[in-house]
């Protein structure tokens, strides 16, 4: 197991170096003009020239890039040419506000979609199975931004209940809690949309396999049968995709911050790449991949602690 | 009046008195010459606008929602935005009201020489910092001389180069290498302080508007000590003292607790809240009552914020614009196409889908309602049979295909170019829309063949087609070069008698209209959001916004 | 966006990803065979056949041009007889816009998805075969691909290149492709060992033969499960990019766009918005409802 971790942290700083690179090159492709960008369209050209060679913009691509991994190494991401501070520090902070939302979530959305997921999965194809099954393919299938869309309309604008954006402050009428019922309720009814069909899917499998129905046969009571022999089975590959997750609520909350004006890593990513915005695009996709591919590292991992079949 | 007017004014009180000179120019005229402005107001029998509803009343906080950017470096802004943030703390030399007629501010008086070469400022007596200096000649001086100076990157030098500065090489090279001219002042007393509360300008050439360049956003007056940098506790002769500042979040500004010299302010706090580009998200903020106003309103949410019983729009007609400019190659080389495609436009259609009708339909000159040279010339209506024909004529009878390069922000403009390509269509302009992010728009704004774009108020109509229009000129992004048109632009630009230049303006009108390379829809007003318990604030059309006026009826 | 996660799961954490039996049967027959004992594939079926058939008679059933603007009509946008959906905020119609707007997003995903499921198919087959240098090689690129989140790699791509149907199917094409590849590089391993393998590998078929003929068959099953799901996904995606403002470029109609154009005004005019999102979530559902009753359907066998 060592090993294999080993060899998979080796495997991630090429991906890493890989991806650095390959970020780097798109944007190259077809440079914008990143003073023009900055000083906005009614700045003179000699402003715009100034800034260029200020910021040494004018220099060529390759030396830029260098530059940059060899500082980005010693931990100096550099400045964000929008928000106009270092990186780091913006990283830092978006990305807090993000996992801050990704945790409440999570914290509704795992326990909801097991005991959804396993009550449905448990006597398949019965009443209870038929209407989470369909109520969950809904869910999984209307888009965050018109859940979004739908649940701003109500709560907001026709019953005043919830605030409209999310700023994270409390100095602005509204506590911070009722801030975040909106975009968790958004994200809960898409994501345990989906991990409901996940763990249904797998209790399903586990209780047609032949030693649960022999010993149903033998006459153990069905919810014995369930809570001691299918749980723990029908679980294990859930448990991988439940981590998964963790990418989706990290760089996939785009749609959802934008809605509601959420500081977070989404919506800052999605205005690094619309202003093209190299440094912050460059520090968060590593950022996002390195989230991704630890994920991924760690729900290998429990996945062999969890099924002892599996060795590597 | 004790004081000598100016010989221009005696001429233009002549003119105004004959009926050729408007109102609104005379008063403009005789107050950038040193007419205090109610004065002005009352040589042409006008009362001067209030501002005044009821009683101020004390206390409060005002929420703004405005992208909040980096501020640090108030010469060298180049975007609105900033300068409404430092303008809570740092004063103007002048103000430009929202009559477009310019006032005293940090300058308490000023005067022109009979050549219009030299101006004597005379600055306020009764102003200190708020750290506790008073306010003089020198931090001015300062102020003017590093906005001029080539080094600072200052867009002031664009305004006053002619005036006040000369080229010379001083082997400077731009971003692609090219040897770039410098430029200085042309004399070393040129800005000259006079005594404590009186600086001389004495320029190289004549200039009307001296008064008006002055408040030009970036001319924002820091102190010296601070360097010319800005941010959390810098010194200022404002209302208001930035107290917290994080770009992309919020800034925060506190009201002095000594009174300011100007009145106001009335508010204990000001915020700016930056809710992002996303417009829907600033109309949810408006109606949860998160924040107060919002800058600018866009046109995809005015729908909404008409229900909003708390909320009201204020608006004001303005000269900006989006003109769909093309270059001279096929099928845009035929100045009949060109034609053709003013005739297939309807400007009405567009200024009522694209605008909800907030603002004036255009007439294909570029030359606005509101610039006092303009010369009404009739307004060019659709007319697709002719459109068809001049097309035919150019030998497109079976139409032509483009693309027309646009950006999606703001909003009206995209509408206003899906709303032309449906009626180009009919005329048998089949034209395909290509949206770029506005950042990359703005890198090829003057190099894509047929592109709508942005253009901002400017106060005279000469200004406005001397940037755009005159061959070679930096900003001429349709590469359109007249000959004849030069000629008579020059010849307008010489004439500080509005009627003459208004003759002239008549001819420079029809060029465009008959050669001229750009489809001009609308005038817009710019409009935006605030509570109805914010009392003292009109829109200005610039939106500068200023919270030291406002105050909270609860 | 859930496709990330599904994307990621490898294939064992996709339980039952198979048609069963005999790769000899028709597949016609079977899929037949499928959609009339699983109501949930025959209502997905629906759904989406409903969808296909107004997007190709989009000229002869839509009641008017989609594009056709009538500022007029604003004053009174809602729901009438003239207008069954009523207009949207420049008095376009929004049935029509509807209509054409299906043809966009049946042409886009299908088109996208298949351009994956090619490109994925051929190199899983090529990794699986031939193994060694060159199964490395695709994999580690699949891999380097694959741990982009979804969204940024979209974000970066297309303000990179512009939005334009072309780049939204060469990114979704390009990111989907590493695991299509990987499902049937598993079932390749899985079965080039087999006995009707060698025997073909001993008549002395060509490799391309042994590895589209022999072998391809037996990944059918779950690629077509996958497809259907993908479509969804893609539907999603195509929808969030058009809700960005990265999405395909106007006037043409696009859902997504049009949920985007209107959602400011939601609060005055819902019908605007809540409608195309309405359209976008059924054919989702349809999708999902189809990859669900097959999958079911496979696993009774």
């Amino acid at each position: 197991m060592l090993r294999y971790s080993a060899k998979q942290l080796l495997n991630m700083a090429l991906t890493l170096f890989a991806v650095s690179f390959l970020v780097f090159a798109l944007n190259e492709l077809s440079p914008g003009d990143v003073a023009r960008k900055i000083l906005g369209p009614y700045a003179s050209e000699s402003q715009v020239d100034h800034l260029t060679v200020q910021m040494g913009l004018d220099r060529p691509a390759i030396v830029r890039y260098f530059e940059y991994m060899g500082k980005a190494l010693t931990g100096d991401f550099g400045d964000s040419i929008v928000f106009r501070m270092p990186v780091a520090d913006l990283m830092f902070d978006r990305l807090g506000n993000t996992l801050l939302l990704a945790a409440i979530s999570f914290a509704v959305i795992v326990p909801l979609s097991v005991v959804l997921g396993v009550l449905a999965g448990m006597r398949e194809r019965g009443w209870f199975d038929r209407t989470i099954s369909v109520f969950s393919s809904m869910c999984a299938s209307i888009p965050e931004f018109a859940m979004g869309v739908f649940l701003l309309g109500i709560f907001v604008v026709w019953l005043g209940w919830l605030p409209g954006t999310s700023p994270l402050r409390s100095d602005s009428g509204w506590a911070i809690w009722m801030q975040f019922v909106l975009p968790v309720l958004v994200v809960t009814f898409y994501d345990a949309g989906y991990l409901i069909a996940m763990v249904r899917s797998s209790m399903v499998e586990v209780m047609r396999q032949p030693y649960i129905r022999t010993a149903l046969l033998k006459g153990m009571s069905f919810n014995r049968v369930v809570s001691r022999h299918a749980l723990r089975n029908a679980l294990i590959t859930p448990f991988t995709v439940i981590l998964l997750q963790l990418n989706y609520l990290v760089s996939g909350l785009v749609v959802v911050e934008t809605l509601f004006a959420y500081p977070g890593f989404g919506r800052m990513m999605l205005e690094a790449a619309l202003a093209k915005d190299i440094a912050v695009i460059e520090a968060g996709t590593l950022i996002a991949v390195s989230v991704t591919m630890l994920t991924q590292l760690f729900g290998d991992l429990g996945y062999m602690a969890l099924d002892p079949r599996i060795r590597v | 009046m004790t004081e000598k007017l100016h010989p221009i004014i005696e001429k233009a009180g002549r003119e105004f008195a004959d009926g050729k000179l408007e109102r609104r120019e005379f008063l403009r005229l005789a107050v950038l010459l040193g007419v205090a402005a109610p004065a002005a107001y009352s040589m042409v029998g006008l009362a001067a606008p209030a501002l005044a509803q009821g009683a101020p009343k004390k206390g409060g906080i005002v929420r703004i929602g405005m992208r909040v950017q980096d501020i640090s470096s108030p010469h060298t802004y180049s975007w609105i935005e900033s300068a409404n943030s430092a303008r809570q703390v740092l004063d103007y030399l002048t103000v430009t009201g929202i009559d477009n007629v310019t006032r005293p501010s940090l300058v308490e008086k000023w005067e022109a020489s009979p050549d219009l070469k030299t101006w004597t400022l005379h600055l306020r007596k009764d102003v200190t910092w708020r750290k506790g200096r008073k306010f003089t000649a020198d931090d001015a001086v300062w102020n003017l001389k590093r906005v001029l100076d080539d080094k600072t990157g200052s867009s002031v030098v664009g305004l006053l180069k002619g005036f006040i500065l000369t080229e010379y090489d001083g082997g400077e090279k731009d971003a692609k290498g090219a040897p770039r001219k410098s430029v200085k002042l042309w004399d070393a007393n040129a800005i000259q302080k006079v005594d404590d509360f009186t600086i001389k300008l004495n320029g190289n050439s004549a200039n009307l508007s001296i008064p008006e360049s002055l408040f030009h956003y970036p001319l924002l007056i820091c102190s010296p000590e601070d360097g010319g940098k800005f941010g959390v506790g810098s010194d200022g002769t404002g209302a208001f003292e930035l107290v917290e500042h994080e770009v992309g979040k919020r800034s925060v500004f506190a009201a002095n607790k000594k009174a300011y010299w100007g009145g106001g302010p009335y508010i204990d706090r000001y915020e700016i809240i930056d809710l992002g580009d996303d417009a829907a998200a600033q109309v949810s903020a408006l109606a949860s009552k998160q924040v107060d106003m919002i800058y600018q309103g866009a046109i995809s949410t005015l729908p909404t914020v008409e229900k909003l019983p708390h909320v009201q729009v204020n608006s004001v007609a303005t000269g900006y614009t989006a003109v769909a400019r093309t270059h001279p190659i096929k099928p845009f080389d035929d100045k009949r196409v060109r034609q053709a495609l003013r005739y297939a436009t309807d400007n009405d259609a567009v200024l009522k889908g694209a605008l909800r009708g907030l603002g004036k339909p255009g007439e294909h000159h570029h030359v606005a309602p509101v610039h006092p040279e303009y010369a009404d010339i009739g307004y060019l209506k659709q007319d697709i049979a002719k459109a068809k024909a001049l097309l035919a004529e150019a030998g497109y009878p079976n139409g032509i295909d483009v693309t027309i390069d646009a950006r999606p922000q703001p909003d009206w403009e995209l509408l206003a170019v899906q709303i032309m390509v449906e009626q180009w269509k009919e005329a048998g302009i089949r034209c395909k829309i290509n949206v770029m992010p506005s950042a990359q728009y703005w890198a090829n704004w003057t190099k894509v063949p047929f592109g709508f774009t942005t253009w901002a108020h400017r106060p005279l109509g000469t200004m406005i087609l001397g940037l755009a229009y005159r061959t070679g000129a930096a900003w001429n992004e349709a590469n359109w070069s007249n000959a004849e048109f030069d000629k008579l632009l020059t010849e307008a630009e010489g004439y500080l008698d509005v009627e003459k230049r208004r003759a002239v303006m008549a001819k420079l009108e029809r060029i465009m209209l008959d050669d001229g390379p750009a489809v001009v829809p609308v005038w817009r007003a710019v409009f935006n959001y605030s509570d109805k318990k914010i009392k003292g604030y009109k829109i200005h059309p610039s939106i500068y916004i200023d919270a030291k006026d406002m105050w909270i009826d609860a | 966006m859930t496709e990330i996660i599904h994307d990621i799961g490898r294939p064992r954490a996709a339980p039952g990803l198979g048609l069963a039996g005999d790769a000899h049967v028709g597949l016609l027959r079977q899929v037949l065979n499928i959609l009339t004992r699983s109501p949930l594939a025959t209502v997905g079926a629906s759904i989406l056949l409903a969808w296909s058939l107004l997007a190709l008679l989009a000229p002869w059933v839509s009641p008017y041009p989609p594009n056709r603007i009538d500022v007029a009509l604003v004053a009174d946008p809602y729901p009438s007889a003239a207008h069954w959906l009523g207009v949207d905020h420049l008095g376009r119609d929004i049935l029509s816009r509807l209509i054409w707007g299906a043809r966009t997003v049946l042409t886009v995903a299908p088109i996208a998805v298949l351009g994956a499921v090619a490109l994925g198919v051929f190199l899983g087959l090529v990794s699986g075969y031939r193994g060694g240098f060159i199964d490395t090689v695709i994999m580690r690129i699949g891999d380097t691909l694959l741990a982009f989140p979804k969204i940024i790699l979209y974000l970066i791509i297309i303000a990179k290149f512009g939005a334009s149907a072309f780049n939204i199917i060469a990114v979704i094409t390009l990111s989907s492709a590493p695991i299509i590849a990987r499902i049937v590089r598993g079932v390749t391993l899985d079965v080039k060992n087999r006995d009707y393998v060698a025997a073909a590998r001993m008549r002395g078929e060509s490799a391309l033969f042994i590895m589209f003929v022999e072998i391809l068959p037996n990944a059918r099953g779950p690629l077509i499960v996958d497809f259907f799901l993908r479509l969804g996904y893609t539907t999603i995606a195509i929808g969030v990019l058009g809700f960005l403002g990265v999405g395909l470029p106007p006037p043409d109609p696009d859902w997504g766009g049009m949920v985007k154009e209107a959602y400011g005004m939601i609060f005055v005019w819902p019908h605007m918005t809540i409608i195309p999102a309405l359209a976008i979530s059924s054919l989702v559902i349809g999708a999902n409802f189809l990859a669900t009753g097959l999958r079911e359907a496979s696993l009774d066998g």
